[in-house]
This record gives structure tokens, C-alpha cells and sequence, in this order.
């Protein structure tokens, strides 16, 4: 195999279509590197225009929320939504209960009347 | 009850001596055509036989390869677990386009009007390719891409393979359309290597696609030594910081904006790129669950199955066992090679530039070749193998899609200079 045999064109496709590849993926590279700076821009003009005083100055850190936080929040909004049940009135009520008799639940007829022999 | 079963079955088997020791010439003297009728019998003997697997197998007993070739994937498939959901259907198909049978029956797939060629269609005409990269683009989470967009840069790098081979395919005398096709094999893509195919050189297609897909599923053999070979063992040991959590905005922005850039810059890749991040924004606008649903189950797995049967049954032997083939092959794992040392070389270039927790571990250059998600598996367990705690697998996955678009806009590239 002699690559000197290789027209010029075939050399010019290799080179050419290896860069116009690089070319493309350093361009989409270099957008998706510009598109979260954008929208972190765009969520503190929004912040900045909802509550000028209170937000002096936010940091990009505090727009960028990492794995475990994320996973933190799912975490407690989980417990939090199955623990959820009806709301209740809190007032305990103590209800005496009186133990009338009855031949039903007495204890007397539960018992066999028989001694162990003497 | 037993008795009269017992005489029946003798009656019959006496009865039926008498045709064959001369009762069939009585028959024949009785109706005055003895010749004719043996003339038909022994014709229509001669005719089934000829229509047998065993008579054709004489004039062409290199089928007998070809059909070892595939009980061999089959094998490869379901003992050692080497993508079995390609080599199932490929080596089946191998084995069923490898049958000699007598040819102007509308029975073989080259042959126009068979059923087999209809099913072909999809593959000559480049039909079954997109429909995939739909499934791929579907099932595909480009998050750790996004997190880290530098990463794509190795999808890149990788492709050194795809134009490397076709300078040597160019070398060895091929056509530059035939070396296009025959170059792609270093793209690792099983069906970005057909789409390009059936466009630039049909008649090597089947040699080009059971490459590839043999190359993709010999990943895990192939790359590791490369591996351990250009990557020193400290560098090996490099953990890399966690990705950053990305918005859905973000996920949902991706595809389109990748689709109109991709597109613009490579228009004949748009079949592929515009599949794979149609299926994308399926699966991450969130509002079309069933449609994404459909393309990543139901509508890949009927695509891979036509798909694999078609082109194992278009090896045929007298098509296939060619010189040209072989060289096909050699190219193939070379080109192989080549892609993984391009993304590994360029990996390390990359941490000459990068300071600190941001350097990146190398073995991920690896994961460059397209072939997803095996060679990010392969990736994940190297990284292990060097330390226990260390998960390379999400990092991998970054240059692991980005050389899926990577490969598709070669083949988009390779298409408008060749066709």
C-alpha cells in the first residue's frame, strides 16, 4: 500500500472532510458553552426585575443547582407528598367506656368449673 | 379390538407391496402409457431435486462457508454475549441468504419480486438507517453532553478513523465512492456505514455492514489493548469531577438547535441527523411520551430485526467471498484501531491544556468511536479495573453521542464530495 499513489483529491477529502467535522462539533460546542450562560442571564434579569432590593447580587453558583441537591429536593418533596393525609381537627377526645355486664363477655362462663383433682 | 387394528395394518401393508413389486407397471400396461408415466415420475424426481439445497450446494459450495460464517454469529451471540440483538438476527440471515437454491423463482433476495427483496428495499434504498437513528435519538439522554460540551471535541477526533481508512482504501485501488463507503467502517455506526453504502457502493454493502457490525460487537476485545497501550496508568487513574445538573431547557433546546446546525453544515447527512434529534426532542419535550415510547421499543426493534436479516441475507456467497471483501475486512479493524488511538491521543492533547479538577481522564478519548453504548461500557469497566471507585460510564457518554453526530456528518461530508 503506497499512499504516495493517492490522488490529490483523496488527500484533499481526508484533510478537508476531518476538519469541516471539528468544525462543526467546535461550533456546537461553543454554543452549548454559550446557551446556559444565557438563560443563567436571562433567569437573574427576571429575578433582578421581580425584587430589586432584595436580589443585589446573585451569583451564577447559586442558579446552578449540582446532582445531590437536586437529588436532596426530590428527596424531601417524596416524603413530604406521602406523609400527606386529611386534615384533622387535633382535638383528642376521651370517651369512658363503661363495662356493663353481660353473659356474653362474662368471664365466668370462659372458665371450665373443674378442680384439679386432690 | 387390538387384533382387528393388527390385521388391518397387515392387509394394508400387503396391499400396498403389490404396487411396489410391479404394481405400478400393471397400472401403467393397463392404460397403454408405461413410458409416459415413468418418463413423468422420474422428470419430476429429477426436477424436485433440483430444486433441493444439496444439487445447487454442488455448483456452489461456498455457501457452506457463508453459512458457517453465520451459525458462527449465532454462536458468538448467545455463549459470549456479543450484541446479541445484531448477531441473532444477522447470523439467521447469513445462514437464510446462503441456502443454494435454483435461481429465476423469485426466492433470493437479489432476485426482483421475491419477498426478500422487498424487505431489502428498506436497506438499498437507505430507509431503514434514519428509522434507527429515530430509536437511537429517542432512547439517547445528551445531558452529560451538555453538562460538558468540550467532550464532543473527542467524538471528533475519533473520525480520524473514518478518513484514515479511506485514504487506504484509496491505496489499495478501490473507487473513491467505494473507499467512501469502505472508510466509514471506522465510524463505528452500524447504520450510518449502510446508509453511506447503499448510496456509494451498493455492491460492497453487505461486506461493508457485517464489518462494521462485527467490529461494534468485537468492541470490548478490541479496544481494551489500545487502551492500556497509549494511556499511562496514572493518567488512567484521573477522576473527574461529577456533571453539572442540566435544566430542561437545555435538554429541550439541544436537539433543535443541534438538528439546525448539523444540518446546515452537512445537508446530506439530514436523513440521519434529522431522525436522531427528532427522536431526541420526542423523548425531552415531554409532552409526546407515546410517540417516544413507540420509536425506542416497538419501532427500532422491527427495523433492527428487518434490518438484520436483510443484510446478513445479502452476503451471499458468490456476492461476498471476494477478495475485496477481505480487504474490506483488514481495512475495517484497522480503521477500528485507528479511531480509538485518534480519540485517546486527543484526550491526552486535551489535558495538556486543562488545569486541575477540569483535566479529563483519557480512556473516555475511547468512547469517541460511535459505537454506543459499548464502547462507554468498555470505558466504565477500564476505569474500574485502575480503581474500584472511579465511574467513568456518564463521562464516556459525552463523546461516546457526539461521535454518533460526528460520524453522520462525515457521512454526510464523504456523500456530497463523492456522489
Amino acid at each position: 500500500m503506497n499512499l504516495l499513489i493517492v490522488d490529490s483529491m483523496t488527500w484533499t477529502i481526508t484533510i478537508l472532510g476531518w476538519f469541516i467535522v471539528f468544525v462543526a462539533l467546535v461550533f456546537l460546542i461553543g454554543v452549548f458553552i454559550t446557551v446556559p450562560k444565557l438563560l443563567n442571564w436571562g433567569i437573574k434579569r427576571s429575578l433582578r426585575k421581580k425584587n430589586k432590593d432584595a436580589v443585589k447580587e446573585i451569583s451564577t453558583d447559586s442558579l446552578e443547582l449540582s446532582g445531590e441537591t437536586n437529588a436532596a429536593i426530590a428527596m424531601a418533596l417524596h416524603m413530604f407528598f406521602n406523609e400527606m393525609h386529611d386534615e384533622e381537627s387535633n382535638v383528642i377526645t376521651i370517651k369512658q367506656v363503661k363495662k356493663r355486664y353481660s353473659p356474653w363477655s362474662s368471664k365466668v362462663y370462659s372458665f371450665n368449673n373443674v378442680n384439679f383433682p386432690r | 379390538m387390538k387384533r382387528i387394528i393388527t390385521l388391518f395394518g397387515v392387509f394394508s401393508v400387503l396391499f400396498s407391496l403389490q404396487f411396489i413389486g410391479g404394481g405400478f407397471e400393471a397400472f401403467a400396461a393397463g392404460t397403454g402409457a408405461e413410458e409416459t408415466f415413468m418418463n413423468h415420475a422420474s422428470n419430476g424426481l429429477d426436477t424436485f431435486w433440483k430444486f433441493t439445497g444439496f444439487y445447487n450446494l454442488m455448483s456452489n459450495p461456498s455457501n457452506l462457508i457463508m453459512i458457517a460464517v453465520g451459525l458462527f454469529f449465532i454462536f458468538l451471540a448467545i455463549k459470549y454475549d456479543y450484541e446479541p440483538l445484531l448477531l441473532i438476527p444477522i447470523g439467521t440471515g447469513v445462514i437464510l441468504g446462503n441456502i443454494p437454491f435454483a435461481e429465476g423463482y423469485q426466492i433470493g433476495l437479489y432476485e426482483k419480486g421475491s419477498v426478500l427483496n422487498y424487505l431489502y428495499f428498506g436497506v438499498q434504498q437507505g430507509v431503514y438507517p434514519p428509522l434507527i437513528f429515530l430509536g437511537i435519538g429517542a432512547m439517547t439522554d445528551f445531558s452529560s453532553l451538555i453538562s460538558n460540551p468540550k467532550l464532543m471535541i473527542l467524538g471528533a477526533a475519533a473520525q480520524v478513523g473514518i478518513f484514515a481508512t479511506f485514504l487506504g482504501a484509496s491505496a489499495l485501488g478501490f473507487t473513491a465512492q467505494e473507499a467512501g463507503a469502505i472508510g466509514i467502517i471506522g465510524g463505528a455506526d452500524g447504520p450510518t456505514a449502510i446508509f453511506l453504502s447503499s448510496k456509494l457502493a451498493p455492491t460492497l454493502m453487505g461486506a461493508i455492514a457485517i464489518a462494521a457490525y462485527s467490529y461494534m460487537a468485537l468492541v470490548p476485545v478490541i479496544q481494551p489493548p489500545i487502551m492500556r497501550l497509549i494511556i499511562p496508568k496514572e493518567e488512567r487513574l484521573i477522576k473527574m469531577k461529577p456533571p453539572r445538573a442540566v435544566s430542561k431547557v437545555e435538554k429541550i433546546m439541544f436537539p433543535i438547535i443541534g438538528l439546525l446546525l448539523t444540518t446546515f453544515i452537512s445537508p446530506s447527512a439530514l436523513p440521519l441527523l434529522g431522525m436522531l434529534f427528532f427522536g431526541n426532542l420526542l423523548k425531552e419535550s415531554g409532552v409526546t411520551e407515546r410517540l417516544a415510547d413507540t420509536a425506542r421499543n416497538s419501532m427500532i426493534n422491527i427495523v433492527t430485526i428487518l434490518l438484520g436479516i436483510t443484510v446478513g441475507a445479502s452476503t451471499q456467497a458468490d456476492y461476498f467471498l471476494t477478495t475485496a471483501s477481505l480487504k474490506i475486512f483488514g481495512l475495517g479493524a484497522v480503521s477500528f484501531m485507528v479511531a480509538t488511538a485518534g480519540g485517546l491521543f486527543f484526550a491526552r492533547l486535551m489535558n495538556l491544556f486543562l488545569k486541575g479538577d477540569n483535566k479529563i481522564n483519557p480512556l473516555i478519548g475511547a468512547a469517541g468511536v460511535s459505537a454506543v453504548p459499548d464502547s462507554a461500557r468498555v470505558v466504565q469497566h477500564e476505569g474500574l479495573k485502575n480503581d474500584p471507585n472511579n465511574h467513568l460510564l456518564m463521562h464516556a457518554m459525552a463523546p461516546n453521542v457526539s461521535g454518533v453526530i460526528g460520524s453522520a456528518v462525515a457521512a454526510g461530508i464523504l456523500l456530497s464530495f463523492l456522489l
